[in-house]
């Protein structure tokens, strides 16, 4: 096993597509990053991904464990987004490998792969309150785009107009 | 990742269109239906993908660094016969899985898990229908000596019990067995596909891609289900135990071996650069990736059964369990589902008809072993023709009637006997004598 902390060079992380063989490993990196078993949410997720199309989504190897993975989709539809665009939507790394290029390993080769179909933009949303994801993805060259998040918060009561 | 799409000529489609209608009756429920359960996701089409871009020199091989072929013709008639013999056996493994789906597929407890499976259907009659591509898109008439209408004829004809291999004709009994077949014996199709994605012959190369894309959907739709069941299992659920689950794995489990071929063959695969892999060699990698989906189950049935457990406590209690074979906070080791020996259960390959359990254990004689395959088996497959059949040569062998060879071949033959496809005039197939299998073989 490669020790805690150290650089890991590019040959030690091997990034390839997802596979259903990798759920453990997700499931395993999401209850470390997020303190929750959630076997139910990756096997959906990961279904998903899947069946859109599975080299769109990446995991990261070391030492043949899964140490991070990147869940990704290429699609249009968001109001005044007309063009196919990659979008990077779930990613995660375990702990024990953070800090250590995995991260940008799958994002270098998600960037590649999305070049490759003939995307010309990819596109992410992260929450203000995530800094880090924030510095991650502007180390990679992302930048602030015009796209922007609303949100509603639904309660119990009527909608206006309606009985 | 840019592909081409193309149609087989006209009355070959309406062919498989006509099949289609037979052998997959709820096609056109998915397709109305299709948003409701793959929003986004483009609809299916009935046609033929082929991948730009890929290697033009053959990869593996005594020919490795040349031009790949593009046409039948221009191949040693040893390496194209091997070659047609091939997609012959891979177009009957995709229509056949179909044939097997559609017996069970209303039996299913769960609209989600029946949505999917359909869906795979349609897409392992589009892998059929790539085939039937590869075969009508190039002359191979001077090698097999049947025209197109016979190939496509001779292929749409087959049923359960006439197909090329042992996995596809075996009929399937209640949903249990969907799943655990796309789980298993369609991650044989999956390294198949990715051996010929080397093919010395491009067309056959270029026809991977896309039917990797679609088979990676596959075994997701038999993992993720069995995932889901052993926490059903593990809740004590009437619907699914893991003794079902494991009968399943047994029941399916050596078939999946058996399509990697003898392991001792595959050398002429690979010097003709239609493979870059012997056979013994994927089987070993199968049987690791399979041993993974079993542990993988087990992890999950463990943290269903003891959900106070901590991932690091989950994780040295099964590997405590997988070692000391006792129990773990009331788990048994037998309660967890394990992958049958490599030997059990086996009718072709090196270990055909040696007297193995589930566990690698030996038995003193047949009927001993005929026992252990009782208790170990699913009961309604102990009914079948396929099962009579093994054990009939199982004993053949045991009285010295038969060696495990001859025991072997002991398979149905396809004789013409006139039929209804629409594609040429009228002929069919039955069961009839034994036939050889090609030496290295494919799976859906």
């Amino acid at each position: 096993m490669l020790r805690r902390g150290a650089p890991l060079s590019a040959e030690a992380i091997q990034v390839r597509s997802l596979t259903e063989l990798d759920l453990d490993g997700i499931v395993r990196i999401g209850e470390k990053t997020r303190n929750r078993y959630e076997p139910d949410l990756w096997e959906g997720r990961v279904t998903y991904y899947l069946r859109r199309a599975p080299e769109g989504s990446l995991v990261a190897e070391v030492d043949g464990e899964v140490a991070g993975f990147m869940l990704g989709d290429v699609r249009s539809g968001e109001f005044g987004i007309e063009e196919q665009c990659g979008w990077i939507e779930v990613m995660g790394v375990d702990p024990e490998f953070a800090g250590r290029g995995v991260g940008r390993a799958l994002a270098e080769e998600m960037l590649r792969r999305y070049a490759a179909r003939g995307v010309r933009k990819v596109r992410t949303m992260v929450d203000s309150s995530m800094p880090e994801v924030e510095a991650f993805f502007t180390r990679l060259g992302f930048a602030a785009d015009t796209l922007r998040s609303y949100r509603m918060d639904l309660d119990m009561s009527p909608v206006p107009g309606r009985d | 990742m840019a592909t081409t799409t193309t149609e087989i000529p006209r009355k070959f489609h309406q062919a498989v269109e006509k099949w289609r209608d037979t052998y997959l009756p709820d096609f056109a429920y998915l397709m109305e239906n299709w948003d409701r359960y793959f929003p986004r996701d483009d609809k299916f089409r009935l046609c033929a993908y082929r991948e730009c871009g890929m290697p033009c020199s053959i990869e593996c091989g005594e020919d490795q660094g040349k031009p790949k072929y593009t046409r039948a013709c221009d191949m040693k008639p040893e390496a194209a016969h091997h070659l047609v013999s091939a997609i012959r056996a891979q177009a009957s493994t995709e229509f056949g899985s179909i044939q097997q789906h559609q017996l069970t597929l209303a039996r299913a407890q769960d609209e989600e898990e029946q949505a999917m499976v359909l869906r795979m259907m349609a897409e392992e009659l589009r892998h059929g229908y790539q085939m039937l591509h590869l075969l009508t898109d190039d002359d191979w008439q001077p090698i097999t000596g049947q025209t197109q209408e016979q190939t496509v004829e001779e292929i749409l004809s087959m049923k359960t019990g006439s197909h090329v291999l042992g996995a596809f004709n075996i009929d399937f009994e209640s949903f249990v067995d969907n799943i655990v077949f796309c789980a298993l014996i369609d991650r044989v199709g999956k390294y198949q596909l990715t051996l010929q994605k080397v093919s010395a012959y491009s067309p056959m190369a270029d026809s991977m891609p896309q039917m990797l894309r679609e088979e990676a959907f596959h075994l997701a739709t038999g993992v993720v289900p069995l995932r889901r069941w052993v926490v059903k299992a593990a809740a004590g659920s009437p619907m699914i135990t893991m003794e079902v689950i494991q009968k399943h794995l047994n029941k399916w489990v050596p078939r999946a071996y058996e399509m990697f071929g003898d392991e001792r063959g595959g050398a002429t695969n690979v010097k003709w650069g239609l493979k870059p892999m012997k056979n013994a060699e994927s089987q070993d990698q199968y049987a690791k990736e399979c041993a993974k989906v079993v542990r993988d189950l087990n992890m999950r049935y463990l943290r269903a059964r003891l959900p106070e457990l901590t991932l690091a406590e989950a994780e040295e209690g099964l590997a405590a369990l997988e070692r000391d074979r006792g129990t773990f906070r009331g788990v048994k080791f037998d309660d967890l589902l394990r992958l049958p020996h490599r030997e059990y259960g086996r009718r072709r390959g090196v270990p055909a008809f040696r007297w193995i359990g589930v566990d690698g254990e030996t038995f003193e004689s047949v009927e001993a072993y005929l026992s252990h395959l009782t208790r170990t088996l699913p009961d309604g497959y102990r009914a079948t023709r396929d099962f009579q059949d093994f054990v009939d040569n199982l004993r053949a062998v045991a009285r010295g009637e038969k060696t495990a060879d001859e025991a072997q071949k002991a398979m149905p033959q396809l004789r013409r006997v006139g039929g209804v496809c629409p594609c040429s005039k009228s002929v069919r197939w039955v069961a009839d004598e034994a036939i050889e299998l090609p030496s290295s073989a494919v799976g859906a």
